[in-house]
């Protein structure tokens, strides 16, 4: 199966790794995807923000660091170049600034670890992309996010690993149920065509069956739409996932209806790895936590702890 | 020495000038943001500069498409000063540093030949940039022309060992099946690591020390470069604007057709054109008088403008130009004083004019007085501003001086009036707002004629705002009134 996936998760050009909270196994599966990758092929390779530290400044824990191969294009913060063990050749100063330095460039010219400090917006991830395809990488690689914020990431990237774990929280009912949401907003379907944005949702959903929604969409716009009638048969088109802010209930409730909701900007979820051990002390049942997460998802799940290991 | 604030060169619409440039390279931005003026004992200096502005614009249409290479070139330099001087200054350059001191030469490498053809027209005179090649050299030893910088293996015999040792245990690590395995290798790895690090130190130091007695000179290019950049930008806004260089004088001030950027463009946007004005001027006070909307402030703001023009280095804005070089430049405005004194306006305005007057009187200076004492009643404000007007006849100065106040004119040294309504026909214009029904001060302003004439000896009252009333088909009982008073 991993064969597979791998030549999934090479497929698309830019892919972002978002974890449902800390000690997801983010960093593991970076790790096995790098090790895994052709190398004769170029990667680029950077983070939203600030990751890959060698221990865990929420919980102490040891945390794996980012292992490239020679080759790897990296953008990070200048002041992370004295952590970086690589041979390095800076090919380029990018001009954004982070509170560590500007974003610089290198390209690896021997394996090693690197910490990774990326821009932290996304339209410089976007330029950050661009230059690495334009120095000679085949796809660019961004080490996401935490939680809803990540939801963002798939204006930047094509395909989305998510990764969850025990560490989420200590029910493992919780973690299934609420990955299961945070994926299936991710992957709402891609709007054919955009509405243009009118009076509000209720006015355009009544006059057009359908409806642009330009900021977030809240419970309290449409549970009221729901009860009086007017959300029924149609859709509702938001800019990106992060903007949905309802919950599980009142999806259920648009889908019971008939009205699709759909994002102008689409990503695909690639595959959901689970790591059964919580960081904090606890840990699930293997088995069963692949078992209903498998159940709640319909993308590949992998267990970051023994397929990955 | 000229000083300037932000709101005076937004005034007199230096501001405007100003942001029409658009500098490439960080030293060019920096000259245009932090604006020098040239004191009358760097007139030489301002005479090298002017004359290679003036051979930059003249050029500028067989040059179009170098500049327009320079520039791309000058927009991706970057300001590496900090890091040249601490080179120069014994410090170790990291790797950033190096690579950006680096990517500087080579723009520097592709300015050369730019510079050179442009030099060819040009002749640029006192600009010249040192040959980049020695310290490239230090910076790309295997001499590869990447755009990268990276420390070769061949730099030292011990780091091409070193570097051989972690390619061999990272092959090992890849391959690598247990985990005792694993750690053993990585920490073997660890170690050259540190390996590695201390002797690309020794490296990066010994670049730093080679690239120490050039920094100087990559520093003066950097100086150059500015210049470069800014003198192209000063000869392209004398192409846009018509620029010219002035012949320098002693004393008198004589701008022929000068115009005002700022007012060129906003009129076009209209479709309406600026009207030239010309003046001259000399040693004493000259007093402009008009009627309202008639453009005596701009036509003082021009000739401010243009003076600090010539001293910022710039050709001006005119057909023709004579112009001496002032000690200062003072300016004040009604609308310029503090209101946080707590004075009232009168007040501050003394207290302004006496510190204007103080510098004004340690050198030859330009002052300009827009409306002075117009904040008292204008029996006082009269006496007043004749007074001053005599005043400054006997100051070492070239004194301007807008005013409404009766006969200030006949105690100036010369006398300049806005020919605004004088040769229009008050019937023509009412006739023309009986047909159209348009905004009658709109067709007014329409008329007017902004540009200034030298009255010679005693002038009568203006007759402006009574032509206004007539225009506007006041009630023809109070204009035969009106009459009778004059």
């Amino acid at each position: 199966m991993t064969d597979a996936l791998l030549q999934d998760l090479h497929s698309v050009k830019t892919m972002s790794i978002v974890g449902m909270c800390k000690n997801a196994g983010k960093t593991t599966v970076l790790n096995w995807f790098l090790h895994h990758s052709r190398r004769d092929s170029v990667l680029g390779l950077t983070s939203i923000g600030r990751d890959g530290e060698s221990t865990d400044v929420v919980t102490g824990t040891e945390k794996p660091s980012i292992y490239v191969p020679a080759g790897t294009l990296i953008a990070t913060a200048r002041d992370m170049l004295r952590l970086c063990d690589v041979t390095r050749e800076i090919v380029m100063t990018t001009g954004i600034p982070t509170p560590i330095g500007e974003v610089v460039i290198l390209r690896a010219r021997s394996d090693g670890y690197v910490q990774l400090a990326g821009p932290s917006i996304t339209t410089q991830l976007q330029t950050v992309s661009r230059h690495f395809f334009d120095l000679g990488a085949r796809q660019s690689v961004i080490d996401g996010a935490l939680g809803r914020k990540s939801l963002g990431a798939r204006a930047v990237a094509e395909g989305v690993i998510l990764c969850t774990g025990a560490s989420y929280n200590m029910s493992m009912e919780k973690v299934v149920a609420d990955t299961a949401h945070i994926y299936r907003l991710m992957n709402l379907p891609k709007a054919e065509t955009i509405p243009a944005a009118g009076e509000g949702l209720g006015e355009d959903f009544k006059k057009n069956g359908e409806a642009m929604v330009t900021g977030a969409l809240t419970d309290t716009m449409v549970v009221p739409l729901l009860k009086s009638g007017v959300l029924r048969r149609g859709r509702i088109v938001v800019l990106d996932p992060s903007k949905v802010l309802l919950t599980a209930d009142t999806l259920d409730k648009l889908a019971l209806r008939d009205v699709r909701l759909e994002t102008a900007q689409s990503a695909r979820t690639l595959c959901v790895t689970v790591n059964p051990v919580s960081a904090y002390g606890w840990r699930f049942d293997k088995d069963a936590f692949m078992a209903a997460m498998s159940e709640a998802v319909d993308a590949p799940v992998i267990n970051v702890k023994e397929e990955l290991a | 020495m000229i000083t300037v604030t932000f709101d005076e060169k937004v005034k007199i619409g230096l501001q405007y000038a100003l942001e029409t440039l658009h500098g490439c390279s960080p030293f060019g931005q920096e000259r245009i943001r932090k604006l020098r003026f040239y004191t009358p004992a760097e007139r030489d200096e301002l005479d090298v500069e002017l004359g290679n502005v003036e051979r930059c614009a003249r050029a500028a249409g067989d040059l179009k498409e170098t500049y327009d290479k320079i520039m791309v070139l000058l927009c991706q330099i970057k300001d590496i000063r900090t890091s040249l001087r601490r080179c120069r200054d014994g410090e170790t350059p990291d790797h950033v540093e190096l690579f950006e001191i680096k990517g500087y030469l080579q723009r520097l490498e592709g300015l050369r030949p730019l510079f050179a053809q442009a030099d060819e027209m040009v002749h640029f005179e006192d600009l010249t940039f040192h040959d980049p090649a020695p310290a490239l050299a230090i910076l790309d030893p295997e001499a590869t022309g990447s755009r990268g910088f990276y420390i070769p293996d061949s730099a030292t015999a011990r780091l091409k060992e070193i570097r051989q040792a972690k390619k061999d245990v990272e092959e090992h690590l890849y391959h690598a099946q247990t985990d005792g395995e694993k750690d053993d290798l990585r920490l073997k790895r660890t170690r050259i690591c540190a390996e590695e690090e201390s002797e690309e130190m020794k490296v990066r130091k010994a670049m730093g020390a080679a690239l120490a007695p050039l920094a100087e000179d990559l520093l003066a290019d950097a100086e150059s470069v500015g210049r470069l950049d800014f003198m192209l930008q000063k000869a392209l806004f004398a192409v846009r604007y018509g620029g010219v260089r002035p012949t320098i004088t002693d004393t008198e001030l004589t701008l022929t057709d000068m115009v005002n950027p700022e007012l060129v463009d906003l009129l076009s946007e209209q479709h309406r054109a600026f009207v030239p004005v010309s003046v001259a001027l000399d040693q004493g006070a000259t007093v402009i008088t008009g009627a309202n909307m008639g453009g005596k402030s701009v036509a003082m703001k021009t000739v401010a403008l243009n003076v600090l023009l010539l001293h910022a280095g710039f050709l001006v804005c005119a057909r023709e130009a004579r112009m001496p070089l002032f000690h200062t430049v003072k300016m004040l405005f009604d609308d310029l004083q503090s209101i946080q004194s707590g004075l009232s306006g009168f007040g501050s305005e003394i207290v302004q004019f006496e510190k204007a007057l103080n510098e004004v009187e340690q050198g030859y200076s330009l002052f300009l007085l827009d409306e002075f004492a117009r904040g008292t009643n204008p029996d006082e404000g009269a006496v007043i501003v004749q007074a001053v007007t005599r005043y400054l006849n006997d100051v070492h100065a070239i004194s301007l001086l807008t005013t409404h106040y009766d006969k200030v004119a006949d105690c100036a040294r010369a006398h300049y009036q806005i020919i605004g309504l004088r040769d229009v026909d008050p019937q023509a214009i009412r006739r023309e707002l009986s047909v159209t029904g348009e905004d009658g001060v709109a067709v007014i302003a329409r008329h007017m004629n902004y540009g200034l004439y030298r009255v010679e000896g005693k002038s009568d009252c203006p007759r402006d705002a009574l032509n206004i009333c007539r225009m506007l088909s006041l009630k023809p009982e109070i204009l035969d009134k009106i009459e009778q008073g004059y």
